[in-house]
């Protein structure tokens, strides 16, 4: 038992002897080296090709990156291990790797406790609020309770799968873009929507409209000085004919419409110049008056609620460039003919020319079965000129009641049932200080004749409340700008950029940072450039004294010969 | 017929010299952020615009002058051409493909149509690109041609000189205008913009290459190593005197752009290599120095398209000369030094692919290229660190894996490896020599790739198509030298193993 265990024992001291021998030699660090480069310079070009957050996520924040890096110092470890006792020819070579030591130490400390974020202060606004890198999804449920999950930093897709309150998180995507996609109507419902292609020589865009409640398309959209207004089929034939009033009778349940005109209808004007008609309902005379409502009025003035019918001029859409379409159709007032025109398409990407500025429009898609919803769809990021371009979108889905949703971190979803109610949001993680700042000015220098900044600086003041008034930092102007940070407290204040707000108004953006293994990284740092030159120093001495034996070899051998 | 000929003659050069060149050039005029004389305003915007620094017998202030004043004259019809290099924004705009230069009215009314294009593609296009200079090469052309573009000093401020056009104004009355505006600028702000006329103008850098050629034709048939470094330190001087000049202009360390950095090194190569020929007392030493330096010299005159010489103010981040010095000066003194070794060991490959090296010469050269990385190496080092403190001075943070400081760091590591290997006998001398040639494109990757191939992060100099196309040569070339020596110089290994069993 006894001798069992001694050579368990024995064994595993061989074992461990091996593998520090494997850990500590030159293969092995080679071999580490030549990954770390590797995944290096992987990264240097997903960050180019996709911004730097996606290359942290993908490569420098990943575990199998950190799993490198610590191999990496084990290896130099025990390489500076298996080489003691200290060897006076060696000093160099152990101050170099201590420092490489004390370097990772640092490191790691500042990646496990160091804190960097930004704080963004706006003018006359204090605050405490600290950014930081990493996204939650922050809840709020019907109590009125907050939950903050911290979502995990992963560069692909991956899966909650995780309950909270009832609610079920499911898919998490990092970066993604919108894609639309066609969502069947449940019960046939006729509202349909359509995208179209607009230009000319100069200028393009292609954009979807419709008409359905559920979708997260609009019905208007203005393009520089054109109106574009998307209505219901039926209402097309209405708006071609021409009438002499421009009133146009709409019934909004069963999307019919009736010109008025002054041959088949009764139109007169009263004694204030407004004028008024007269239309037969449901063998009822209903009388409206288009300048005061789009209602049939009573005859003691009320406004009668209990009709379907509602109506509205033509004449207001004379003035200004207005497009009408109608899915498959359109009409617009041309001022040169004075008419209203009405075209249709003759099937899907054929084009009409419309009257403005040689503007052409081709219909690319019309359903009347479907709607048109967006989807977020995993994508990398791709970025362009430092900026993302595409894919700067982060979604989660969830499962709320029963539905999925979408929660994306543009803009948050609130979901009520009549009885409970939830708000979800993606934003950043956030800390408070203890203090508060307050932004009293913001400047911003500019090159000479150009707009481009050559400077930009913040008058500040620090209130902080658990300390005196006296302190001879406390509550006293504070100026920061590039290269003259804020240091209070532990943390350090720094300029980094600025964000307009109005006209002439900007705010100003502050990273914050607290850095525990700050001295560990400056000592080894200073180690190692200081063994450096130490070691070569060491190197050259030990040289010339081989070069002078040699010569003194050589000198003797030629006496030898001679 | 010869007396109309030198009438004609007299003519036109009273046509362009309506105004003395030497007023124009010394006129001090406010572009781009920075006041400067006219000579440097006119130069970079003919250049801009045409691709060439004169425009037929016009000299660019000429050209740059008569475009200015276009409006004075309701008969001029004088245009300059515009430049379009890529293939691509010609076939876009229908134009013939094998002209570069072309006819600014034709372009003109596209102007509107061109930003439109260049709104519409997202995604960062070659296209793109070119559609973007050439559309910011007509706003140019539009500002100069409208006397927008030369900005005239007038009492504390700056205003265009089309503001002093009226029906009569002559070039008489604008020579006029002119003197006064300097002589007041000089008056309240002093002359000292005028530095960056002598620099321009002296060729300071053609004469420090001429005189480092003459260097090396003296070491390598006159082979006198006396006359060399004398030629050497002459060079050096020529070269603080052109670097001082700079600094003046700028007010900076001259070590912000592509151009400069270049610049640099050459000059920081050959001050390595002669403190280390002061205690390795090789020939060589002086060589490899001396021609990097021609190297660097070289495409700082030619290679202008890659390397911008101009002058442009800085962004706010990088405007701290105590770190700007310390840190990219170090960072490029480490470059120099790993070109030398690069250099020393593609000679030693060179010599050795004509004929077989003796085992103690190569051992020899091999301790010499080691003496270069080693200084390049601890250099480095210190340039990282350095970088490191900077960072975290004014942003916080002591690394964040911006593509500049993570190339520096793969460079770091290559060449550590190459010392590791080396000291444990991994590397013998053959091997130690083909890694040391080839591993300088790490640091030209960090160097230029980092700018023209990768193109973002931080540090972003500028860009240029013309430098990626340099770089793949580089690495083209570099690799087939390599490959070629590596078949040629390793064989011998199973030489000696034959003989061995023999």
């Amino acid at each position: 038992m006894k001798e069992n265990i001694i050579s368990l024992f024995s064994r595993i001291q061989t074992a461990y002897q091996k593998i520090e021998k494997l850990l500590a030699s030159m293969k092995f660090a080679v071999v580490i080296i030549l990954l770390f480069s590797i995944a290096l310079t992987y990264g240097t070009f997903m960050e180019s090709y996709h911004g730097r957050e996606f290359a942290n996520r993908l490569v420098y924040k990943s575990f199998w990156f950190m799993g490198i890096q610590g191999l990496m110092f084990l290896s130099i470890l025990l390489a500076t291990l298996v080489r003691l006792p200290a060897k006076k020819r060696l000093y160099g070579f152990y101050t170099i790797h201590a420092g490489l030591i004390l370097l990772f130490i640092g490191s790691f400390i500042t990646y496990i406790n160091g804190i960097d974020g930004i704080v963004e202060l706006r003018p006359s606004e204090p605050t405490n609020k600290i950014q930081l890198e990493e996204d939650v999804l922050a809840i709020r449920t019907t109590s009125g309770k907050i939950i903050r999950k911290i979502l995990p930093y992963n560069a692909f897709p991956v899966n909650l799968d995780q309950n909270i309150e009832g609610f079920e998180l499911k898919e998490y995507l990092p970066s993604s873009e919108l894609i639309t996609k066609w969502v069947p109507f449940k019960e046939g419902k006729d509202q349909h929507s359509s995208e179209y292609f607009l230009y000319n020589e100069n200028v393009s865009d292609q954009f979807m409209l419709s008409l359905a409640s559920l979708s997260d398309f609009k019905s208007t959209k203005k393009l520089g000085p054109l109106n574009v207004n998307y209505m219901p089929a039926l209402l097309y034939n209405c708006f071609k004919k021409q009438s002499d009033t421009e009133f146009i009778l709409w019934n909004v349940v069963q999307s019919s419409c009736v010109n008025i005109d002054s041959k088949t209808h009764l139109v007169g004007k009263t004694e204030q110049d407004n004028p008024f008609f007269v239309y037969k309902w449901n063998n009822k005379d209903l009388k409206f008056f288009p300048n005061v409502s789009p209602l049939p009025i009573n005859d003691d003035l009320t406004k009668n609620m209990n009709t379907p019918l509602r109506v509205f001029s033509k004449d207001i859409f004379k003035d200004k460039p207005n497009l009408f379409l109608f899915g498959k159709s359109l009409a617009y007032y041309s001022a040169r003919k004075k008419l209203w025109v009405g075209k249709e398409f003759a099937d899907l990407n054929s084009e009409i020319k419309l009257p403005w500025m040689n503007f052409k429009i081709k219909l690319l898609q019309h359903r009347n079965d479907a709607y048109p919803s967006q989807i977020p769809a995993y994508t990398r990021p791709i970025q362009s000129k430092s900026e993302i371009i595409k894919g700067d979108l982060k979604a989660i889905k969830v499962s709320v009641f029963g539905v999925d949703h979408w929660v994306r971190n543009d803009q948050p979803l609130k979901l009520s049932d009549g009885t409970r109610s939830i708000e979800m949001m993606i934003i950043k993680n956030e800390k408070r200080l203890p203090y508060q700042f307050t932004l009293e000015k913001f400047k911003m220098d500019t090159n000479p004749g150009t707009n481009d900044p050559a400077s930009y600086e913040s008058f500040v003041t620090l209130l902080d409340g658990r300390k005196s008034q006296g302190d001879n930092l406390n509550n006293k102007p504070h100026h920061i700008y590039m290269n003259n940070p804020l240091k209070y407290d532990e943390f350090t204040f720094y300029q980094s950029s600025y964000f307009q707000l109005g006209p002439d108004t900007y705010g100003s953006a502050l990273s914050v940072n607290y850095d525990p293994g700050r001295f560990l990284k400056y000592f080894g740092s200073f180690l190692i450039v200081f063994g450096s030159i130490w070691h070569f120093y060491i190197r050259r001495r030990k040289q010339k004294k081989t070069i002078v034996n040699k010569t003194n070899n050589v000198h003797l051998q030629g006496e030898v010969n001679a | 017929m010869h007396k109309l000929l030198s009438f004609l003659l007299l003519l036109s050069t009273f046509a362009y010299s309506a105004i003395d060149s030497k007023i124009l050039e010394e006129t001090p005029t406010l572009n781009g952020g920075r006041v400067k004389p006219l000579y440097v305003q006119a130069r970079e915007s003919i250049k801009f615009i045409t691709g060439k620094t004169s425009y037929k017998e016009l000299s660019a202030i000429e050209a740059y002058y008569k475009l200015s004043t276009k409006e004075l004259y309701v008969d001029s019809n004088f245009k300059l051409p515009i430049l379009i290099e890529h293939i691509d924004a010609k076939n876009f705009l229908n134009l013939p493909t094998d002209k570069m230069l072309f006819d600014v009215d034709k372009l003109l009314p596209q102007h509107d149509f061109i930003r439109a294009k260049v709104m519409q593609i997202k995604e960062s296009t070659s296209l793109k690109k070119e559609l973007t200079s050439l559309w910011a090469r007509l706003n140019r052309y539009k500002a100069i041609s409208s006397g927008e573009d030369f900005k005239i000093y007038k009492e504390g401020n700056w205003v265009a000189l089309n503001t002093f056009f009226t029906a009569e104004t002559t070039d008489k009355d604008i020579e006029k205008i002119l003197l006064k505006s300097s002589s007041d600028y000089v008056q309240d702000n002093g002359s000292t913009y005028l530095v960056e006329l002598t620099l321009f103008k002296s060729h300071i850098f053609s004469i420090a290459m001429l005189i480092s050629l003459i260097a090396i034709f003296a070491t390598v048939l006159l082979k006198s190593v006396k006359a060399a470094t004398v030629l050497s330190a002459l060079t050096i001087i020529v070269q603080i005197i052109g670097i001082s000049l700079r600094v003046i202009v700028s007010g900076r360390a001259p070590i912000t752009n592509m151009y400069e950095t270049v610049m640099f090194s050459g000059f920081g190569a050959l001050v390595i290599s002669l403190i280390i020929l002061a205690f390795k007392k090789d020939k060589l030493f002086l060589l490899a120095g001396l021609g990097y330096n021609v190297l660097c010299l070289f495409m700082m005159k030619f290679a202008n398209n890659m390397l911008d010489e101009s002058i442009s103010p800085l962004v706010p981040v990088l405007r701290d000369n105590f770190w700007l010095s310390t840190h990219v000066t170090t960072i490029i003194l480490s470059y120099a030094a790993l070109a030398l070794s690069w250099l020393l060991a593609n000679i030693v490959l060179i010599k050795a692919s004509r004929g077989t090296i003796e085992k103690n010469e190569q051992k020899y050269y091999e301790n010499l290229i080691n003496t270069c990385v080693i200084v390049g190496v601890t250099l480095l080092s210190a340039g990282i660190i350095l970088g490191g403190v900077w960072a975290d001075y004014s942003w916080g943070r002591f690394w964040g894996w911006d593509p500049k400081e993570t190339w520096s760091l793969i460079v770091f590591l290559f060449y550590i490896t190459l010392l590791h290997g080396r000291y444990t006998n991994w590397l013998n001398p053959k091997r130690f020599i083909l890694s040391v040639a080839g591993g300088f494109m790490t640091v030209m990757m960090a160097w230029f790739g980092v700018n023209y191939i990768l193109a973002s992060g931080l540090h972003s100099y500028g860009f240029s198509e013309g430098g990626a196309i340099f770089l793949g040569s580089f690495f083209a070339v570099q690799t087939i030298f390599l490959v070629f020596s590596a078949l040629r110089y390793m064989p011998d290994k199973n030489t000696e193993k034959r003989a061995a069993n023999a």
